[in-house]
């Protein structure tokens, strides 16, 4: 058979035809150059300077929405009766499953020996991070008395009142909070032996001390290298379950109550595809611009843009396969009028527009990525990030709001409309959330040096081929 | 000290005692279903209980025939060393799949056709009718006229005839191609790759939604009233969980004579137990999951699935169900040391197989009436011991003979030459 196609691109591997996870020619020391001078260098880029500023108006307007629900209550906001749940809860979680990829990439491609996370696991770790100080934010102000979350926790006091145990908002401190925990180790760990690396590479003072204090005295000894791969492998191990365990207690909100479209038992395996559907979309939105503000197309490759379309492709057909079991079961299957009616409500209901906007973002448009040429074409796959953050933006909107505003009781249906209040809040989140990652690109290393080094041929031991064995043998 | 890199023998085919393997299944099938048939004389109320352990045993057999044609791809997707090892073994799975075709047959001619099983087959034209007569409730009754443009004789056929024949088409396509691979000597992996990936993407999808179809119709529909969005995923990480268990046996078993002693390193053999592992937590996961939100609605149009389920003896049998399809396989493959030998990781694989006939029987049986909220020892369910047995041991020896027909292991794959590395040969 002839060959089908000549492979002249050097980006290709000539063997497998795949795109290689690092561009030929580099080296240990290129790799370590390349990424930390981006860190240590004095000269900070102008464009920085602009985005963080940008964020930072961005944040400032997340503080006069916040200071003026603390001031009047949470009546400035667009929920109501039947809708008491709105664009707080839509946002809380929109942004924890935002933060999904970060824990699948770190975690779980980790266990799976997938090299190609290497790459980019350090700032999907850290978005994962900012994204749960986001998420965090809005039940602590939507309590209406923020000063009092503590009493979430169930701690002994004085008066003996407990949190409701069998609640699933309770289950969410633990979920959300252990995540939060875990997330952050994870991070901080895997940085240790790059912040090794800055330090002894460091000239200014400050920046000695500084790293040389975060790096936790690491010397790149034997004994350092095996605790570090040991604690890796256990944070992987407790992280995994957490990928799964987090999103499903957030579903189990909506799903153990009894409200028509809220009550499925698809529910928790699809809110998870949808939190790491919507957390590639993220990490794709933040890579593209980076690898071409930084120069940084060598080391994250089309290789990589190519296998996150792949993820997302895969965990978006798991949550087109919820909608579409939703839609079988409500119109053909479950025989319940209840049912019946919640479906046609979504779809053609007072806020159907809703659901048709969450269609297209989620399942319409995103079969565009079955094509290789899209997947691998770093503009299109930008734009199609922030159409799958849009639509999973949506589903979380249905979701709650077109099932609060009609319930079993005609004669309690309501409507709902956000006020500006709601989306400055909401706005202010994405601006916190870049503003935190710009410090985080500018003040440590985005990509792990030490993990990438390990992926170059020179870090690889070829074993000598055997002879062939005579006939016989 | 650098090691050499292995070679690989130059007889790739199946060793001897796959024969042996194939005479014992026959032996075993023979026995027991002489013994299911001697049961269904035997037994107080006739052969429904053997027209019910066939079901049994279709899906179990259904399970690793088409479970493993959606491993075959997904491994194709995925790429990865263990999909070399994994592959010759599942592809001679998806070639049994004229037997599983065979074994529905009766299901739909005597379960359904015939009304044996599928309580809506036998009200289907007129259920409020039966209703008048206290034949059914009225629950029952509402579902069977709202469900009637689905539950009905033509579309069951329409629906199983067209998931065979297209099931058929993509084992049929997936074995060429992995042959003419294989004789291709020009360096086309990509080409393959691509044609592959194809294939599987599509496949993957289109599989899974086949396999709910059917998990709805030959299964779900048994309880004509009740329904779960989740019911179809559950089927498709169940397959996967015992064609991973059957996979790794079937290695194991093979691996002590070539050429699988060359190519089953202990890393490969590690990662497919971390694999099985995940889908043992996934299987649980989704099944606690359903049965949290249902138990948590506590809504009358649900929660008897489930009440039909614990109720009496069956408490029993749904505890034992968690324990072996969870907690046995869940504590053992927690060990590294367990996955990295081989004879502790069969056992491991065989109670996971047994795991997936018990929760099949868990899931059946308590849709009968005589058999809801009570499991009744009786003769009669006995035949859910003897025809499962005799199906799946001749569904082994067709697979079996399967194995036989075709080298072991696929020459022309570029993780070849890594997986005859030496182990400690990677960084």
């Amino acid at each position: 058979m002839a060959i089908k196609e000549p492979l002249n691109d050097p980006m290709l591997d000539p063997v497998t035809g795949e795109y290689r996870v690092i561009a030929p020619g580099h080296t240990f020391k290129s790799v370590t150059e390349k990424v930390s001078r981006i860190v240590l260098t004095s000269h900070t880029p102008v464009g920085w300077w602009g985005g963080l500023a940008i964020a930072g108006g961005g944040v400032l307007m997340l503080m006069v929405a916040l200071t003026w629900l603390f001031l009047k209550g949470v009546g400035i906001w667009g929920i109501t009766i039947p809708v008491a749940w709105g664009f707080a809860i839509v946002n809380f979680v929109w942004w924890i499953g935002i933060g999904h990829a970060g824990t699948l990439i770190s975690a779980i491609l980790l266990l799976f020996k997938q090299s190609w996370r290497n790459s980019i696991n350090r700032f999907a770790e850290a978005m994962t991070i900012f994204a749960v100080v986001c998420a965090g934010l809005f039940p602590l102000i939507h309590t209406g008395r923020p000063w009092l979350a503590y009493w979430l926790f169930p701690y002994p006091n004085t008066m003996n009142v407990w949190p409701q145990f069998r609640s699933p908002l309770l289950w969410d401190v633990f979920a959300v909070s252990t995540y939060a925990t875990i997330s952050v180790v994870f991070w901080y760990l895997g940085m240790v032996p790059d912040l090794g690396t800055l330090r002894d590479r460091a000239q200014s003072k400050f920046a000695q001390f500084f790293y040389g204090i975060i790096s936790l005295g690491w010397r790149g000894s034997v004994r350092h290298w095996t605790r570090y791969e040991t604690a890796s492998l256990l944070l992987a191990g407790l992280s995994t379950p957490l990928v799964l365990s987090v999103h499903s207690v957030i579903s189990f909100d909506f799903a153990v109550a009894l409200l028509p479209g809220w009550h499925t038992t698809i529910f928790p395996p699809y809110f998870v595809a949808g939190a790491v559907y919507s957390g590639f979309a993220m990490v794709i939105t933040l890579a593209i611009p980076i690898r071409k503000f930084y120069h940084l197309e060598d080391l994250i490759t089309i290789r990589h843009i190519d296998n996150m379309g792949k993820v997302m492709l895969v965990t978006g057909g798991i949550v087109a396969y919820g909608y579409w079991m939703e839609v079988f079961m409500a119109y053909w299957y479950s025989a319940s009028r209840w049912e019946y009616f919640m479906m046609w409500n979504r779809m053609f209901g007072p806020m159907g527009w809703s659901y048709w906007v969450l269609i297209t973002c989620n399942i319409a448009l995103p079969q565009l990525m079955w094509a290789r040429k899209f997947r691998r074409n770093p503009t299109l796959m930008f734009i199609m990030s922030f159409i799958v953050n849009t639509g999973m933006w949506f589903e979380r909107f249905v979701i709650v709001v077109t099932s609060l505003t009609r319930d079993y009781l005609p004669s309690s249906w309501g409507t709902y409309k956000a006020t500006r209040w709601d989306y400055m809040t909401f706005a202010g989140t994405l601006a916190l959330f870049t503003f935190l990652f710009f410090l985080f690109i500018r003040f440590l290393p985005m990509i792990p040096m030490s993990e990438l080094r390990i992926l170059l041929p020179q870090a690889k031991i070829k074993a000598k081929q055997e002879p062939l064995p005579e006939a016989g043998d | 000290m650098a090691q050499h890199a292995k070679t690989l023998p130059h007889d790739l085919g199946a060793p001897e005692f796959v024969d042996r393997w194939r005479a014992r299944a026959l032996v075993i099938g023979a026995i027991f279903g002489a013994l299911g048939i001697i049961l269904g004389f035997l037994a107080g109320d006739g052969w429904n209980h053997f027209l019910r352990a066939w079901l049994h045993g279709t899906m179990i057999s259904f399970g690793f025939c088409c479970g493993g044609m959606a491993l075959l791809m997904t491994q194709y997707l995925s790429g990865g060393k263990w999909g070399l090892l994994v592959r010759r073994p599942l592809e001679a799975m998806t070639r049994t799949l004229p037997l599983v075709f065979l074994y529905f047959l009766p299901v739909g001619i005597f379960g359904m056709s015939f009304k044996q099983l599928y309580l809506w087959s036998r009200y289907n034209t007129d259920p409020w009718g039966a209703w008048k007569q206290h034949l059914i409730s009225a629950t029952q009754a509402h579902s069977i006229y709202f469900k009637h443009p689905l539950l009905n004789p033509v579309t069951f056929w329409c629906v199983s005839i067209f998931c065979f024949a297209s099931w058929w088409l993509y084992t049929h396509l997936l074995n060429k191609w992995s042959l003419q691979r294989d004789a291709d000597t020009a360096p086309n992996v990509p080409y393959w790759q691509v044609k592959f990936e194809n294939l599987s993407g599509f496949g993957v999808v289109f599989y899974t939604l086949t396999l709910t179809a059917v998990s709805i119709y030959w299964v779900m529909s048994l309880d004509v009233t009740w329904y779960s969005t989740v019911y179809g995923l559950q089927f498709l990480v169940g397959q996967a969980y015992g064609v991973l268990a059957l996979v790794i046996l079937t290695l194991i078993g093979l691996s002590k004579a070539e050429p699988i002693k060359t190519i089953m390193r202990i890393t490969e053999q590690h990662d497919l137990g971390k694999l099985c592992f995940a889908f043992v937590m996934l299987n649980i996961y989704l099944a606690f999951a359903a049965f949290l939100i249902i138990w948590s609605g506590n809504s009358p149009e649900e929660i008897p699935w489930y009440l039909d389920r614990v109720r009496g003896n069956w408490g029993v049998v749904a505890t034992l169900d968690v324990v072996f399809h969870w907690l046995i396989p869940f504590t053992l493959l927690l060990s590294r040391d367990l996955k990295r030998i081989k004879g502790r990781l069969a056992v491991c694989c065989c109670v996971m197989i047994f795991a997936r006939c018990w929760d099949m029987f868990w899931l059946i049986e308590p849709n009968f009436k005589d058999a809801a909220r009570n499991l009744h020892f009786s003769i009669g369910i006995l035949e859910y011991l003897t025809v499962p047995v005799a199906m799946i041991a001749f569904w082994m020896a067709y697979y079996f003979t399967n194995l036989k027909t075709r080298p072991l292991v696929a020459t022309n794959d570029p993780h070849l030459e890594e997986i005859l590395e030496p182990e400690h040969a990677h960084a």
